[in-house]
């Protein structure tokens, strides 16, 4: 099953930071050669790429499907979904797996990083920091330490 | 309803379910033996007893509607098993409404259906009027010379009973039979189940006498048509004394039976026990002992859930048993022979116990149709008594089995279907005898399996379809060019009834004509993985038949290759695989087609059709997997065929409901995931896509 790592240990990733307000982890992911951030309460779990079955006349970024553990699973690609550009230097891709209503979805990223943990002041609302109409699948801008990422809310991104 | 626990309220509504059912079904019994101008004193009882368990039962579990309701029921049952009210057409519409109306109050408590239960109240009034018809009690009087004693003991159903016989002019009899005590039970059930052919028992009491340490004697009350030697021939064995009772010479006054027991229906329940001589100890119920939960019954109920997580357990371990068949191939390359032999033959065993175990899941998943054939029988006579004609319903093959969830799903369809034979197909009295039919009109329901399907016909001897007017209105709604008119073939004009939006009735009738119809029937028979084909002659009737496969949890699987990828086509839908070569293909009117003794069937080349990308060229030698769909027949082009296999299908999730020509998918046991091919979606898209202008292509799109 290729790497595997369970995230279910940081559930719990609310927390009242004394001073700086509510505090959220995020999974820190490449996509192309961008930051992008994915709260990790909507992550089940991160596997390596499996190998996938091409669905024929699925949705153009869906990748194809394959199973965990006798599970079907739905992967899409979530670059190719948010039309950003391929990665420029090879990157080691990951699927993160998250449950929707009635299927499980896995997302193909170019990489995983690390877990940072932002407060509140430390987000822009996407509304704010993008102004008007922003794809419903951002939900902010993160600013860790001088660095940007994108924080994506993965619930809402659809797959077509 | 509080305070339950789930378990408690699931078992209280599947019992409640079962009742009502065996309610409907007496009733059902009840309606014909009353066509036949007969009755059935058994079927009345019957119906009573269920509706007594279900007042219990129901008031046990604070539902206090349905026990208003069993308990108002129960008074006109009563009324009737008495002979203190006639049955007759309209008391047993108001008995079939009640099992409606129980059926929605199930639904309401179980918060299935969020409604008030005002419609209780309208059946409450119906049956209060009912109720008011009662015919007075005939006067007790009897001038047989029965033994005051036995008399004495009757309950007032077997009194009733008694004289309804006696009426009639039937002769009485008294049977003494010796029984074992060991085998009482089921002696006397027996005798009771062959003397139903010549008369009925009204009674039976010990006679106190003495008799041996293992015995006991019964006196037996019979009442019959024939005579003394018949009943000794039927029934009689050294045992068994059978005397006739003499009538009393007119005139003289029988010695007066003492009827001043208590007439209440209180002594229906055993509390009378005090007056009444202990009944024999075993034996069927009789009338007043059904008041309790039935609690002997052997089996059990299960979640249909937990018999899918069964079976998906299975299919795991089929994966296991997969993995460790490739393990022993490997130790024997290493050397390890007897390690591997050894191993194999574990691995045998594994798969046959594997499979015994798949076969009883699969099993207990399989209920009978009949369930589904009950209602649609009371959906029957309800439609024909609103629409004023005389229907017969003839059902065989009730027994037929099918898995739990498919009948749940196929009585939305069937109904459908049966409103439509008797809408649109059946036409009216006058009209049949005109055209020298009989004037009622007959539907036939037919099931049996064929292979791994069941096949199930609705058949009827109407009009048929008027295939003029189908054309026209499918013209009117634009769904058929002019152009296209000459060129369909009956075929297809019958299958255009298919089409959203096409209903022939001139006017909407008020049951199946709204337009929505068989357009649906045949998405939720393709939904189950069934096909439907229609059949019909003009004068002559309609016949349609539906066939769907047994089971939809696991299913036999051709595996094929088409280019890199290996597909499953389900067993249910392959007729057989045939080598294929291009040279077979003959190209009319833009379709391809090849010849099978002598039939002509279209060629779908999978690669083409689902795009799959080939690195080097398709094999010269190919194969043809012909799927046959009812009595339409494809032929599937593969590379390479792979083998049998038996797989666990998994449904697609929603975010692929675009791709349509598949079933699921399934594991393959290396980690990889095949795609299940849906045949008759596959078939149905390429009879219709090969002319955009077919309207058959609208049908599969939507």
């Amino acid at each position: 099953m290729g790497e595997l790592v369970h995230v279910g240990a940081h559930r719990a990733s609310l927390r009242e930071g004394s001073e700086r307000g509510l505090v959220r982890e995020y999974l820190v992911i490449v996509l192309g050669d961008d930051l992008y951030g994915v709260e990790l309460t909507e992550i089940r779990e991160i596997l390596g790429p499996p190998p996938l079955t091409r669905v024929p006349r699925a949705p153009r970024n869906v990748l194809g499907v394959c199973s965990v553990r006798g599970q079907l699973v739905t992967v899409v690609d979530l670059r190719a979904r948010l039309r950003v550009a391929p990665p420029s230097q090879a990157r080691r891709p990951r699927i993160l797996l998250t449950d929707r209503d009635k299927e499980t979805l896995g997302f193909l990223v170019d990489e995983v990083q690390h877990v940072v943990r932002l407060a509140e002041p430390e987000v822009e609302p996407a509304e704010t920091a993008l102004g008007g109409e922003v794809s419903e699948g951002i939900s902010g801008i993160g600013r860790p330490q001088g660095q940007m990422i994108i924080l994506l809310a993965l619930s809402n991104i659809s797959v077509g | 309803m509080t305070d339950l626990n789930d378990k408690a309220r699931e078992d209280f509504f599947s019992e409640a379910q079962e009742i009502i059912e065996e309610l409907a079904r007496n009733l059902l019994s009840l309606d014909e033996t009353l066509r036949q101008g007969k009755s059935d004193p058994s079927l009345i009882n019957d119906a009573f007893r269920a509706v007594h368990t279900l007042k219990g039962l129901s008031s046990l579990f604070g539902a206090a509607t349905m026990t208003t309701l069993a308990h108002r029921l129960e008074d006109i049952l009563d009324d009737l098993r008495l002979g203190r009210m006639a049955l007759d057409a309209n008391v047993l519409d108001v008995l079939f409404r009640s099992v409606e109306v129980f059926n929605r109050v199930l639904a309401v408590e179980k918060g299935s259906i969020d409604e008030s239960l005002g419609f209780v109240d309208e059946l409450l009034a119906l049956i209060q009027q009912v109720g008011s018809t009662s015919i007075p009690p005939v006067s007790p009087g009897t001038d047989y010379d029965l033994d005051p004693g036995m008399l004495a003991v009757l309950t007032e159903y077997e009194e009733h009973r008694l004289h309804a016989n006696l009426k009639e002019g039937l002769r009485l009899f008294r049977l003494r039979i010796r029984f074992d005590l060991a085998t009482i039970d089921k002696s006397l059930e027996l005798i009771k189940e062959r003397a139903k052919t010549l008369g009925e028992i009204i009674t039976y009491l010990p006679t106190g006498e003495a008799s041996g340490p293992d015995t006991i004697d019964l006196d037996l009350l019979m009442a019959c048509s024939c005579d003394q030697d018949k009943i000794e021939s039927v029934l009689g064995n050294d045992n068994t004394v059978v005397q006739e009772v003499p009538r009393r010479a007119a005139g003289h006054e029988a010695a007066k039976p003492p009827i001043d027991l208590p007439k209440s229906r209180d002594n229906l329940v055993p509390a009378a026990l005090g007056t009444v001589p202990p009944r024999p100890p075993a034996g069927a119920p009789l009338a007043g002992s059904g008041g309790t939960l039935r609690s002997v019954s052997q089996s059990v109920r299960v979640d249909i859930r937990k018999l899918d997580n069964l079976m998906n357990i299975v299919g795991e371990l089929a994966i296991v048993r997969g993995a460790i068949g490739r393990l022993s191939d490997r130790l024997r390359g290493t050397g390890e022979r007897r390690a591997s032999n050894e191993l194999n033959r574990l691995n045998r065993s594994f798969e046959r116990r594997l499979s015994e175990l798949q076969e009883s899941i699969l099993e207990v998943r399989m209920v009978p149709l009949g369930q589904v054939f009950d209602r649609l029988a009371r959906v029957v006579r309800q439609i024909g008594r609103e629409v004023s004609k005389d229907i017969r319903l003839v059902i065989t093959g009730s027994e037929t089995e099918i898995d739990k969830l498919i009948v749940e799903e196929l009585s939305d369809p069937l109904m459908h279907m049966i409103r439509n034979a008797i809408d649109h197909g059946i036409e009216s009295a006058e009209e049949r005898s005109a055209v020298g039919k009989p004037a009622s009109g007959t539907i036939a329901l037919n099931a049996f399996q064929k292979g791994n399907h069941v096949v199930l016909e609705v058949e009827d001897d109407g009009r048929g379809i008027d295939e003029a007017a189908i054309v026209r209105k499918a013209v009117q709604l634009g769904k058929l060019g002019e152009p296209q008119l000459g060129e369909l073939s009956r075929t297809e004009i019958l299958s255009l009834i298919f089409l959203p939006g096409l209903s022939t009735c001139e006017e909407a009738g008020e049951l199946s004509g709204r337009g929505v119809g068989m357009d649906i029937v045949k998405t939720n028979i393709a939904k189950l993985g069934g096909v439907i084909d229609v059949l019909s002659e003009p004068g002559i009737g309609t016949k349609m038949t539906v066939t769907l496969p047994i089971t939809l949890a696991i299913v036999s699987a051709l595996l094929v290759c088409v280019g890199d990828e290996t597909m499953a086509i389900p067993l249910a839908s392959v007729s057989e695989a045939i080598a294929f070569d291009g040279g077979m293909v003959r190209n009319i009117d833009g379709r391809e087609v090849m010849t099978l003794r002598g039939q002509t069937l279209p060629v779908c080349r999978l690669d083409d059709f689902f795009d799959i990308p080939r690195e080097v060229a398709a094999p010269r030698r190919q194969f043809a997997v012909v799927a046959a769909l009812g009595s339409r027949k494809i032929g599937l082009v593969v590379d390479r065929m792979i083998g049998q296999q038996d797989i666990v299908i998994k449904a697609l999730g929603p975010s692929l409901s675009s791709a349509r020509s598949f079933a699921g998918a399934t594991e393959l046991g290396d980690q990889r995931v095949g795609l299940v091919l849906d045949a008759p979606a596959i078939l149905e898209e390429v009879l219709a896509g090969a002319d955009p202008l077919n309207p058959m292509l609208r049908v599969s799109h939507g």
